[in-house]
């Protein structure tokens, strides 16, 4: 089994460390021989988190000096948030820099397709609506995901058609949502990336981490459009849980869990390209 | 503006109507889904509390129903394999019933139902987050002719949304969501996952905030107050939806029992017509208060749907006074 890896940073400095160092001891001996082939930066699941135009281009460029493909992951957004994002990507564009975008909002899709079309285009891990409540691996720790890829195969069709050049998730309970990939040939056939080893079990706009900055009575629903300085930025918290054993980490507004090593066994090798972030981030 | 009533059997079709509902949405199994799919979800409230018992049953609804349009919903965010077929037959099944809308949430579902020549009854339930007009121009292109806009959006995200073709449904009464609904990939089989998230060590006073928010999108713990609902309420910002056309006000609460739900519609209706009339946020709330009480969840806008209303009589946010401890973490737990 082969994979090119893509490597998630937090900051454009972040060192290149070597996959198989970044996942948990137990899953090494599964992560398969492969070149890391792209950097991948920015935000999936909040717009506040997104980098302005000079720490993106110091992203883009670091990439070009490591030989990687620049990859600027965009979360969902809100009509700001689609302004902002717009903004960023003519800037990168102006500055030169022609990253794949990934998207999570069919309105940056749309944003694409109409002002960057030449841009290689990924959709993202939150198109993928498919559950992956981290406690339905209590009893059953591989997951009883049946990789069946007749699941989405008209989204697939329909987001090639698009110009989407790959497809990304991470792990569900299901399975089948990435397909059997572009070698399969067939008018779905997309590239498929897995995102490990944190899955996202729930996001939302009522992040208590940006409530923290707000006196009592505030923060959550009275401060969703509120701009925030993102005190999450750094490291994730832990977040245990009483009804899961998988360790879960709570990044600003999103919540994560580790994905058991039985279930990332089925999962790796349905992808080829693995994007692995060294903490949970939003 | 029409109030969008939920029900689950016929006999609730005359008590909502009398209430004020303008058209009503329900949840129906397809015929032998459970042998086939077992308790993989139709739509997304439980089946045995929340659903119409049949195909039967849904034709009464619509006779009963008369001119107010009946939504039906298979608003499930994914399907088991194989299911599509089945699901783009019932809505055939349910398009000749006399319904005149699908809320479906699913891209793949979407996709098919236009192969089935039936886009133009889609309406994009709220589970698919769409939150932008870029992302409603999107949907527009496949033949989605209703957006269902997500709770946690601004009245400036609201009207911002807008584009034309597309009516937009709001959320006007009840059942909150701590995580956004169509990005919290849980079930509530094994309990609402946001129940029990927890900031933790270290967060006391912030737990308690974040634990009493929760309460309040709960319903207030299930509370009520003179037989109405103690739940979220967007009721005081009808006067700014009516005027960036919002067509349709959804009270949730399916699997509700009828006088719940009677008494949702009948506070919207009121509202409805306190705004009609002219009156201002300041007399929906009042009206509002006046017939329902709790008045302090009113004052500290603690219920309400889109706090943005009273953003001129709000404390205005402060600039942060503190970042939050983060507890020392490395990258994935060694094991």
């Amino acid at each position: 089994m082969a994979a090119e890896y893509g490597l998630r940073l937090a900051s454009p400095a972040d060192p290149l460390t070597d996959p198989q160092a970044l996942v948990p001891p137990a899953w090494r001996d599964l992560m398969p021989e492969g070149p890391k082939a792209a950097l991948y930066f920015g935000a999936e699941f909040c717009e506040d988190r997104l980098p302005d135009a000079d720490e993106a281009g110091a992203f883009c460029a670091r990439a070009r000096d490591e030989g990687l493909a620049a990859t600027l992951m965009t979360p969902l957004v809100s009509p700001a948030g689609l302004a902002r994002t717009a903004a960023l990507l003519d800037a990168l564009g102006a500055g030169g820099w022609r990253p794949d975008v990934v998207f999570n909002d069919w309105g940056v899709l749309e944003l694409l397709l109409d002002r960057h079309p030449s841009w290689p285009r990924r959709a993202g891990r939150l198109l993928n609506r498919s559950l992956r409540d981290p406690r339905a691996y209590r009893d059953a720790p591989q997951g009883p995901a049946t990789h069946d890829v007749s699941r989405y195969a008209r989204v697939r069709a329909h987001l090639r058609a698009l110009g989407v050049a790959a497809l990304e998730s991470d792990a569900d309970l299901e399975g089948g949502f990435l397909g059997d990939g572009l070698q399969a040939g067939g008018e779905d056939a997309l590239a498929r990336a897995l995102h490990v080893p944190f899955t996202y079990a729930a996001s939302g706009r009522g992040c208590p981490l940006k409530a923290a900055l707000y006196p009592d009575g505030g923060g959550f629903a009275k401060a969703f459009a509120a701009p925030c300085p993102a005190p999450c930025r750094g490291r994730p918290q832990a977040a245990p849980r009483a009804d899961s054993a998988l360790p879960h980490w709570r990044a600003g507004n999103t919540v994560f869990y580790e994905l058991p090593v039985e279930a990332a066994r089925d999962w790796l090798p349905r992808a080829e390209r693995i994007v692995v972030h060294a903490h949970a981030a939003p | 503006m029409r109030i969008l009533a939920p029900l689950r059997h016929s006999d609730e079709v005359r008590p909502l109507a009398d209430a004020g509902a303008g058209e009503f949405y329900c949840g129906v199994l397809p015929p032998g889904w459970g042998a086939a799919f077992g308790s993989a979800a139709v739509h997304r409230r439980s089946t045995a509390t929340a659903s119409v018992p049949g195909l039967d049953d849904l034709a009464r609804i619509v006779a009963r129903a008369g001119a107010r349009p009946v939504h039906a919903t298979l608003n499930a965010t994914s399907y088991p394999a194989g299911a599509l077929p089945m699901l783009v037959d019932f809505a055939r099944q349910l398009v000749d019933a006399g319904v005149a809308g699908l809320i479906v949430a699913e891209l793949e579902l979407v996709l098919a139902l236009r192969d089935a020549g039936l886009a133009a009854r889609v309406h994009l339930s709220s589970l698919a987050t769409c939150r932008n007009a870029g992302a409603a121009a999107f949907w527009r292109r496949l033949g989605v002719t209703r957006i269902v806009l997500p709770r946690h959006m601004t009245l400036a995200e609201i009207e911002a949304t807008a584009v034309p073709g597309v009516e937009r449904e709001v959320f006007a009464l009840n059942d909150g969501c701590a995580f956004e609904e169509g990005t919290c990939s849980t079930t509530h089989a094994f309990r609402p996952f946001c129940m029990d998230d927890r900031l933790g060590e270290g967060a006391t006073r912030l737990d308690e905030r974040y634990a009493f928010w929760r309460w309040t999108l709960d319903n207030c713990g299930s509370r009520q107050s003179r037989g109405y609902t103690l739940g979220p309420c967007g009721l005081c910002a009808l006067p700014r939806l009516a005027a960036m056309g919002v067509a349709s006000l959804k009270v949730v609460g399916r699997e509700a029992p009828l006088a719940r739900k009677v008494a949702s519609v009948r506070l919207a209706a009121l509202a409805l017509d306190v705004a009609a009339r002219g009156g201002t946020r300041e007399a929906i709330r009042d009206a509002v208060v006046a017939e329902r009480g709790a008045a302090q969840l009113c004052a500290g806008a603690h219920l309400c749907y889109y706090p943005d209303v009273w953003a001129d009589r709000l404390p205005p946010p402060r600039p942060p006074r503190r970042v939050v401890p983060i507890a020392a973490a490395g990258a994935a737990t060694p094991c």
